[in-house]
């Protein structure tokens, strides 16, 4: 059975949105992507699925903070604790199982509420072995991460530098992507370093807003859409939660492609896929997630940015619509947003961004840190 | 829709600072309070598979690949450095007084590692670099990975 995007809609991207409560964000979405399908979430859907975390909330329990904003009272809810992509993988074992015919996905961030972000990434990390080590933000965890990837595979800093610049410029074409600019190397050169070898230009800022989906089975898909989009493959990893066995290689995203690439039957994915979106919440993070997705070799990635390889006109782009650097952090909404700038593109609905050859796209998501940990979505038409 | 008009005047905005205090005891276990004792006494201990021989730093009961037991082992605490950052910004994204040096170091009789801070002058700091941990003073020990102050170049 094949499964179909048949709506998506969104709310943001917005570095802060203090007129709205994050349930009306949540609704602004999902009114536009019922809309975009055609449907109504009180007769037509069967089951829905929300992705969040309760420590960015700021409350517990967010599941039973769910229903009513979605159309979902006295419907099928539940809620994944973890990134929209992992979502869309229980939407299709949902809809393949039989159990729904029509799934809905949501995923959001306000992360402009959150007052002490560096407090509640800390809440994440290990209470006993490294929450109590100095008295640094835990960005430190990432840049650590950071200094072994590019010493192991001689990265450089302008190389680093030219992923900013990209997905900066990428962005000023994308009407929903509040961090865009006009970025040169020197720029990015002249960012102060905050976590050596780490710059603060490299570190995503965060942002708010909300993704809703609606998926469908090929039959309803059909019935509603003229030009559905397929999910063709998904995919999710953990490496461990120990600090001491993680690959700081991004194997969760190499094993989570893997999975997505097999039952979406990719078998050379550098071949094979148009344009991808890929986690960039740290500029280092973008080349380790795409040789982890296997579109380009290890230690030919780098130069292949300078190069322009990845560019939106280059032969494979990647993060067209700005990536995390120019959205923003959307925190669990990363792989939402990620997920809808594939559709739009396959759909062929990006605006001045349209690539001119997109038929698979993918979108990948990282669970952010301290995690070694994240889910992959293949996409087509 | 409901959004035909938005709350454009920012100074109607209406918004809480919440604060709600938590707490918890974090507790040890079995293999963490081996080590966190053996520390008082400023020894050091590992943890290894008695299946593949696999040593874990930090310490515990099971190992990862095989979920079969572990026996402890003991280790120097010294290693090598095998990552660097010089940390500049607080928790609230201010700058620190003084900038932290965190460090992935492998341990030495071992597959594990710690992360933690090294005293030392940044420019001095290489991959490769051999240390060995500065423990505080017997007895101000508690028990705890603080216990360790920082790593020192050896």
């Amino acid at each position: 059975m094949r499964v179909a995007v048949v709506g998506v809609g969104y709310s943001g991207f917005n570095a802060n949105t203090p007129d709205l409560h994050w349930k009306e964000i949540m609704f602004e979405a999902a009114v536009r992507a019922y809309e975009d399908a055609g449907i109504n979430p009180r007769r037509d859907v069967d089951s829905f699925i929300t992705c969040a975390e309760d420590i960015w909330e700021g409350f517990a329990i967010f599941d039973e903070f769910v229903p009513d904003q979605l159309g979902a009272v006295l419907k099928p809810t539940c809620t994944i604790c973890g990134d929209f992509l992992y979502g869309l993988a229980t939407a299709y074992m949902h809809i393949t199982s039989g159990l729904a015919e029509v799934a809905v996905v949501e995923a959001h961030s306000k992360a402009s509420d959150i007052l002490t972000f560096g407090e509640v990434i800390k809440f994440a990390m290990d209470p006993i072995w490294l929450r109590q080590i100095g008295n640094a933000h835990p960005y430190y965890f990432a840049a650590l991460e950071m200094a072994q990837y590019i010493n192991e595979c001689c990265i450089t800093e302008e190389q680093i530098a030219s992923v900013v610049v990209k997905n900066k410029n990428n962005a000023r074409l994308n009407p929903s992507a509040p961090y865009g600019g006009k970025v040169g190397i020197e720029d990015v050169l002249n960012s102060p370093m905050v976590f050596d070898p780490m710059r603060k230009i490299e570190i995503a800022p965060r942002a708010d807003g909300a993704v809703v989906f609606v998926l469908a089975n090929e039959e309803i898909a059909k019935k509603l859409t003229d030009s559905p989009v397929w999910l063709k493959g998904v995919g999710w990893w953990s490496e461990t939660s120990n600090f001491d066995t993680m690959s700081f290689n991004a194997m969760y995203a190499a094993k989570a492609a893997k999975m997505a690439y097999k039952m979406a039957g990719i078998t050379n994915a550098a071949k094979e896929v148009d344009f991808a979106e890929v986690d960039d919440r740290f500029a280092f993070k973008e080349i380790q997630h795409i040789e982890a997705l296997g579109l380009s070799k290890r230690f030919e990635t780098a130069t292949l940015m300078v190069e322009g390889y990845f560019d939106r006109n280059g032969e494979l782009p990647i993060n067209v619509s700005g990536g995390n650097l120019g959205v923003g952090n959307l925190l669990e909404a990363t792989g939402g947003q990620k997920a809808l700038e594939v559709v739009l593109q396959l759909r062929g609905e990006a605006g001045k961004r349209q690539l001119s050859k997109a038929e698979v796209g993918v979108a990948q998501a990282w669970r952010y840190i301290p995690t070694a940990s994240g889910a992959v979505a293949v996409f087509g038409v | 829709m409901v959004f035909n008009e938005k709350i454009v005047n920012p100074t109607e905005l209406r918004h809480w600072e919440g604060k709600i205090e938590l707490y918890w005891v974090y507790t040890s276990g079995s293999a963490g309070d081996e080590f966190f004792k053996a520390l008082k006494k400023g020894k050091f201990i590992a943890a290894k598979c008695k299946e593949c021989g696999k040593v874990y730093f930090p310490p515990r009961i099971y190992c990862e690949y095989d979920f079969s037991e572990t026996e402890y082992v003991n280790i120097s605490g010294e290693g090598t450095v095998r990552a660097f950052t010089v940390a500049r910004l607080d928790k609230d994204e201010k700058p620190l007084e003084k900038p932290e040096i965190y460090a992935i170091i492998d341990l030495d009789g071992t597959d594990g590692c710690i992360v933690h801070l090294l005293n030392a002058k940044p420019e001095d700091v290489y991959v490769g670099m051999r240390v060995k941990p500065v423990l505080k003073a017997k007895n101000k020990r508690e028990g705890r990975i603080t216990d360790i102050l920082y790593y020192k170049p050896s």
